[in-house]
């Protein structure tokens, strides 16, 4: 009897169903849902650049290919500006799968893109998602927020504050 | 009237832009009215409107018309409603002419206005031409016989059926198997509400059984049709079942001895049937019927007949009735997939087509309702199903068989619930086109049931040495190439017209459409009409249809033959052809070229022959006329006079 009924020739994958059930689990509602319509990629901000493909996530997941969504980079080309979830028809939300994909990733401990791991750090250490730059002119003149007669930013996260910021993250 | 000088009215409509948008219809309105024969010339913003018709009936009151010429659209569009003003106006609605200065002139030259103006003027020119040469035309009432002829006992036939009876009409409900029932009766649930399909149906056929007004002939097929009168002659063959329909009791004991197996045709050849059978259980009438081809005459039955109605001298029995309508609802046929070979149809009793499954799924089906992949009896784990198979393809059938994904969600959805979460369905469509009320609900559905639908066709099915089928399958959703692993394949085979659909067509002398189902007369206001009188269409003998679709143009087919049927007469045709006697010679050969036997020769007292039409068969077409070597037989007011008018016009 034909128990596995699913593989992708190219890679020669398997479905994994109980790693599915559990990615999707906490979704309104599930890649299942999915037409197939691709309205998602048409609207996706991060396509265009980065050539993220929120169909094709959301396709996978669907049939169970999710190992290789979880360890694949893609999975953090998204900017999160929630277009796809407003805008597909069937209220499947990409974007949602897409966080629970990423949770799966830092719960095994796999690496996360280093740009991103440094705005967590700046984020962290500051309190802000990117660090102070100086204004350049023209002529490649840097100049300081002092220079330009504007007050220094606070830096440094108080520990309270700190605290209150993993705790809106979830985290300890 | 309709002698004398001709006074003729033009009438230009301007169809709002859609001639006056490109036709320049005050300069065609000054050259039509300098015509000769045309006292008034008017246009107007809409003819066929109310006040348009109005103005057209002043006309004709203050100018003493007694010819009107309708520069408008095209005369299948508005001749009728030109016809009644005249008839309104007092005049005889035949001395009316349509030039066709729409599709014939600003639809096509919307381009070159000044040239089109001028080719509107030609053409008004000839209509005047020929108007001036129309005579009157009277209509005869020919009574017609309030009993109508359904061929075919499926769903359509029956509702058909059924709603004429209940109108008052007599009914011969013809089908050529041995129980009414059709294709609906072999389905185990409908989507999307997945209603038990015998559920709903074997009431209406014991209904249609039962009706006074109808008298039911299974094991019978129409052997000739004939026009008569207002109506048809027809002549039904009834098959001889060897089984007297007056004795059978139904109780399936000749069934039980019978010692010969062949497959069943009812179950799609996946369990067997006796040589003796009753096909069905809920089979109407509950009759047994003997299959000649696979008797062997042992006569087991008729020892165990207790009510002794087996009768192997019984011969084909001729039946000759008299209808005024006809309705045609012999279905359709479900192709076999074998002519795709990549598919494998051929190679595995493991896959199978759309109706196989029904069977498979149906309570009464071979195996009471349970799954089982056909080559070891077992319960299938992982299961393909596989829409569009021949059908938008222009190597079987080009058009879309309208039920396929429906039938694939709803089997889907079935096999989930009867194999349980665990087994694995997948739906592999081209596109997955469910657009009946409640039916994208029902998609959603399945979808939330964990049925996995795949964009993609596949290109080949092949079966592994230990049974299980391997379909390889393209996900245009996500760029992979999968290959799914089978225990059962189930093909979303297309829908074709019966075999036979052809033959019955010629007898009814009625058109098929390039698709090979029968042609209606008009795609969207006529429906359920043949372009000729009295022949009507009920379901998927015009094209493929679902359930509620079929109903719903099977009663529409009833309603229109009823209204023909209960005024009791049909008005003659008014263009048909007239024998001038005087210079008839009686040569025969209009009788020759005629395809519906409608002309004669006969001879008169005096010893002279003369060709006599018969009014009631003639169709109009024209060949007698253009054959005969007098100009003696002539189509009323389409003579060679009234058409080489239009063409000297045409041609100076």
């Amino acid at each position: 009897m034909a128990m596995s009924g699913l593989t992708d020739l190219m890679t020669m994958a398997k479905p994994n169903e109980a790693l599915k059930a559990r990615i999707i689990a906490l979704l309104a509602r599930g890649p299942d849902m999915c037409l197939q319509c691709g309205r998602c990629t048409s609207g996706c901000t991060a396509f265009r650049l980065l050539e993220l493909k929120p169909h094709e996530i959301v396709c996978s997941a669907k049939m169970g290919f999710v190992e290789e969504l979880v360890s694949s980079k893609s999975i953090w080309d998204c900017a999160l500006c929630l277009k796809c979830a407003e805008r597909c028809p069937q209220e499947v939300s990409p974007y949602e799968l897409i966080l629970s994909l990423r949770n799966e990733a830092i719960s095994k401990g796999l690496e996360i893109p280093e740009a991103l791991r440094d705005i967590l750090m700046t984020l962290m250490e500051t309190g802000l998602a990117f660090k102070p730059k100086k204004a350049v002119d023209r002529e490649g003149k840097a100049y300081g927020r002092e220079e330009l007669g504007l007050p220094a930013l606070r830096t440094g996260l108080s520990e309270q504050a700190l605290m209150a910021l993993m705790e809106l993250l979830g985290g300890a | 009237m309709g002698t004398g000088e001709a006074k003729i009215g033009v009438f230009i409509c301007h169809c709002g832009l859609n001639i006056a948008g490109v036709i320049d219809v005050k300069r065609l309105r000054e050259m039509a009215s300098k015509l000769p024969g045309v006292v008034v010339c008017v246009d107007y913003p809409y003819m066929c409107s109310e006040p348009g018709q109005e103005l057209i009936r002043k006309s004709v009151a203050e100018h003493g018309l007694n010819r009107v010429v309708v520069a408008a659209c095209s005369p299948s569009m508005h001749e009728e409603t030109f016809r009644q003003v005249l008839r309104s106006a007092g005049l005889n609605p035949f001395l009316l002419e349509v030039a066709n200065i729409r599709e014939h002139c600003s639809w096509p030259h919307a381009h070159e206005p000044d040239k089109a103006t001028e080719k509107a003027l030609k053409l008004i020119e000839m209509a005047v031409a020929k108007a001036r040469l129309l005579r009157p035309i009277e209509l005869k009432e020919v009574p017609v016989a309030r009993r109508a002829l359904v061929i075919g006992g499926g769903i359509a036939g029956i509702t058909a059926a059924l709603d004429l009876a209940e109108a008052g009409v007599e009914v011969y409900l013809v089908e050529k198997e041995p129980s009414i029932g059709g294709h609906m009766a072999q389905l185990d649930k409908t989507f999307p509400t997945l209603d038990c399909s015998a559920c709903i149906l074997t009431p209406r056929m014991v209904q249609a059984a039962r009706h006074p007004n109808i008298r039911l002939l299974t094991y019978s097929e129409v052997e000739e049709v004939a026009r008569a009168g207002g109506g048809f002659e027809v002549v039904i063959r009834k098959k001889a079942r060897h089984v007297c329909e007056d004795r059978c009791t139904g109780c399936g004991m000749c069934v039980e001895k019978c010692p010969v197996e062949v497959p069943s045709e009812f179950d799609q050849g996946l369990g067997p049937r006796k040589a003796i059978y009753i096909p069905f259980p809920q089979a109407v009438p509950k009759v047994a019927v003997i299959d000649d081809e696979h008797c062997i005459r042992c006569g087991l039955c008729e020892r165990v007949c207790e009510a002794g109605a087996i009768d192997f001298g019984q011969e084909d029995e001729f039946l000759k009735v008299e209808v005024g309508a006809i309705i045609v609802a012999t279905g359709f046929e479900v192709m076999d997939p074998w002519s795709l070979p990549e598919l494998g149809f051929l190679e595995s009793p493991n896959i199978i087509t759309h109706l196989q499954l029904e069977r498979l799924l149906s309570s009464s089906g071979p195996t009471g309702g349970k799954i089982i992949r056909p080559s070891d009896g077992k319960e299938p784990r992982s299961v393909v199903i596989v829409t569009c198979v021949g059908s938008r393809d222009e190597r079987a059938n080009p058009y879309c068989c309208r039920i396929g994904c429906s039938v694939a969600v709803k089997q889907a959805v079935l096999l989930k619930e009867r194999l349980g979460p665990e087994a694995r369905i997948y739906v592999c469509f081209m596109d997955l086109r469910t657009y009946g009320r409640g039916l994208e609900e029902f998609y959603a559905k399945a979808r939330s049931e964990g049925i996995t639908f795949i964009r993609g066709s596949p290109s080949d099915i092949e079966v592994m040495p230990d049974g299980t089928i391997k379909v390889t399958v393209f996900d245009q959703s996500t760029g992979k190439l999968l290959e799914i692993s089978a225990d059962l394949v189930v093909l979303i085979a297309g829908l074709r017209p019966p075999g036979d659909l052809k033959d019955l067509a010629a007898k009814l002398k009625i058109p098929l459409g390039p698709d090979g189902f029968l042609l209606e007369a008009h795609p969207k206001l006529r429906p359920s009409e043949a372009a000729s009188r009295g022949i009507f269409m009920a379901g998927a003998c015009q094209g493929p249809k679902d359930i509620v679709e079929t109903v719903s143009h099977a009663s529409a087919a009833a309603a229109k033959a009823a209204s023909m049927l209960l005024k009791g007469y049909v008005l003659s045709e008014p263009f048909i052809a007239v024998v001038d006697e005087a210079s008839c010679r009686g040569c025969g050969r209009c009788e020759e070229v005629c395809e519906f036997g409608a002309i004669e020769v006969v001879e008169e007292k005096t010893g002279r022959l003369v060709a006599r039409v018969n009014e009631a068969l003639c169709m109009g077409c024209g060949a007698c006329s253009v054959r005969c070597p007098t100009g003696a037989i002539k189509v009323r007011n389409f003579g060679p006079e009234q058409i080489l008018a239009q063409v000297a016009v045409a041609s100076r």
